[in-house]
């Protein structure tokens, strides 16, 4: 099943799952549509969709074949309509639908060498000073676009080309929860102790996944983050792996 | 009102059809590898066919129970036996208080699993009991509801005559099929070099020996892309075939990041996925296209007795 309606691309990722999907390039405004295509998909509480989840230019609805097609009388040769009618009551609405308030999070990283594993690596690779690598990586609000890899990881962008860094060769065995990133023009934030190869320049205290039911992901795709510097003993202070 | 694990299996666990809802905050949906099989034997026991089951794999825990229960075993078969003497697959089992259950070797398939009559007594999270970065370990206890054996009729009602055709075509399905897997093309099909994609539909590929619940690795012909295999990661389902640098396929299964950025080549369709997971490691499989029609109307057709 595929369907062309002015942007967007659709088509059926195997037999229960539809991906809309956009240009495929890391930029908000992209990202922005994706988020209102998110909150108007999960608001419409569509039988049977089990899953719908945003990553940079597509959003994937997961389903239970069985129930899904049992609900207004869809067939399974007639989900390109099904997209076809959901993508033109949405562009007809999105214009008015309302504009969700913008999330900014100021999460605060401690740049200390004894977290930034990789920061001695970066500023000799791209011939930087810590100071500036740290202003720099401060200095940008950046854009949640996926959440993946572990339950919670955060996959930020973009930040400044000087500060642009390739994964390290051979990946950690284990780098520490909270620890925060840079792969390429990402940036991201390990949200527990796991492997891993972005290189690391520093730690956030804040614990950005918690199973408990109330709490889980601190972020999700479309939020704002901003980073801010702290010392190691305020890291101390805020530290909620305590 | 509990089993008890006496001997730790090489990847056991607790689960049911998984944990969704969650997967926009990279939370893996785990659940059974062969939904098909553990809803068969939870039909056979007339519980939700969404309960959950004991998954395991080869060699398997070894499991004893600390009150009565009736029990199903389905999917592969491991040549059961209850106290040293052979017990039936697909079938209503009693056991006693202190019976063993102990799996001899893997006959035919690669996952089982045990059923249990009655409630699951257990914390679930996130609406689901599927384990997640756990396996069943020595001297751990689950609860389940015991039933009284001598009230219980479950079994002295089980109509054979009634169970056997769907036992019969599910089995020949997982077992007996020797029909390639069926995908769909998925996004990144277009970019497969011409002769990669020959090969992918006319040469075998092997289940290698790097498996487990995450993903199953194939070796066969290497599949280069016209493009870098380097996509911005986007969702994968159970079933997906990625294409990783090396040129190997691995078919993503339960418990599969939620996220991808290589090649997404395609999908087994859901109705095949057991049968492909059933395979042992050194069996070869051919792949052929389906489309999206048959694939849903296989898939209904196979689990119409689950559907309430």
């Amino acid at each position: 099943m595929k369907c062309i309606q002015n942007e967007w691309s659709c088509y059926s990722l195997g037999d229960h799952a539809i991906v809309f999907a956009l240009e495929a390039k890391i930029e908000v405004s992209i990202l922005e549509k994706l988020k209102r295509l998110n909150t108007f998909i999960v608001n419409k509480k569509i039988i049977g969709i089990l899953d719908v989840i945003p990553s940079y230019h597509t959003l994937t609805i997961v389903y239970d074949i069985s129930l899904f097609l049992s609900t207004s009388n869809k067939k399974s040769n007639q989900l390109a309509f099904f997209c076809e009618d959901l993508l033109n009551e949405f562009e007809n609405n999105f214009l008015k639908s309302e504009f969700n308030e913008e999330t900014i999070y100021h999460v605060p990283v401690c740049y200390e060498n004894i977290f930034a594993l990789d920061i001695e690596n970066l500023s000799l690779e791209n011939q930087i000073s810590y100071e500036e690598i740290i202003h720099l990586h401060t200095s940008k609000k950046y854009e949640v676009y996926s959440i993946g890899f572990l339950p919670g990881f955060t996959y930020m962008g973009t930040v400044d080309e000087k500060i642009k860094i390739s994964r390290l060769e051979k990946p950690r065995n284990e780098v520490p929860a909270g620890s925060v990133g840079i792969a390429g023009l990402q940036t991201g934030i390990y949200p527990t102790n796991s492997p891993g190869g972005w290189q690391i320049i520093g730690r956030t205290p804040w614990k950005i996944f918690d199973p408990n039911p109330d709490k889980l992901a601190k972020f999700k795709v479309g939020d704002k983050v901003k980073f801010y510097s702290i010392s190691k003993m305020e890291f101390d202070e805020l530290n909620e792996y305590k | 009102m509990s089993i008890k694990i006496l001997h730790k299996g090489l990847s056991d666990s607790i689960q049911d059809h998984g944990r969704y809802g969650y997967q926009h905050l990279g939370i893996q949906t785990n659940g059974c590898i062969d939904l098909l099989s553990a809803s068969l034997a939870n039909y056979i026991l007339q519980n939700d066919t969404n309960a959950p089951v004991i998954e395991l794999h080869f060699p398997s825990s070894e499991i004893t129970f600390l009150d009565e229960h009736i029990i199903c075993i389905s999917g592969a078969n491991f040549v059961p036996v209850l106290n040293e003497k052979s017990v039936s697959l697909n079938k209503p089992i009693a056991v006693c208080k202190n019976d063993v259950l102990t799996m001899l070797q893997p006959l035919e398939g690669t996952i089982a699993y045990v059923a249990i009559k009655g409630n699951y007594n257990e914390p679930s999270w996130l609406h689901s009991y599927s384990y997640y970065n756990k396996r069943l370990d020595k001297g751990d206890i689950i609860h389940f509801s015991a039933q009284h054996l001598a009230k219980n009729k479950l079994i002295k009602n089980y109509n054979e005559d009634e169970y056997n055709p769907i036992v019969e075509k599910i089995q020949s399905h997982l077992f007996s099929n020797i029909n390639p897997i069926k995908i769909l093309p998925g996004p990144a099909w277009q970019d497969l070099q011409s002769d990669s994609l020959n090969d992918l539909l006319n040469t075998p590929f092997t289940i290698s020996t790097q498996r487990n619940r995450m993903g199953y690795a194939l070796t066969g012909a290497k599949l280069n892309l016209t493009i870098p295999n380097a996509y911005l990661s986007s969702a994968v389902t159970r079933g997906t075939l990625q294409l990783l640098p090396n040129g190997n396929i691995i078919v993503l299964m339960a418990d599969h990041q939620t996220i991808g950025g290589y090649a997404n080549l395609g999908q087994i369709i859901l109705v095949d996925l057991p049968r492909f997971a059933q395979m042992k490691s050194g069996q070869t499989l051919k792949f052929t296209t389906t489309n999206l029609e048959e694939a849903q109307t296989l898939y209904q057709k196979m689990y119409a007795p689950f559907k309430y």
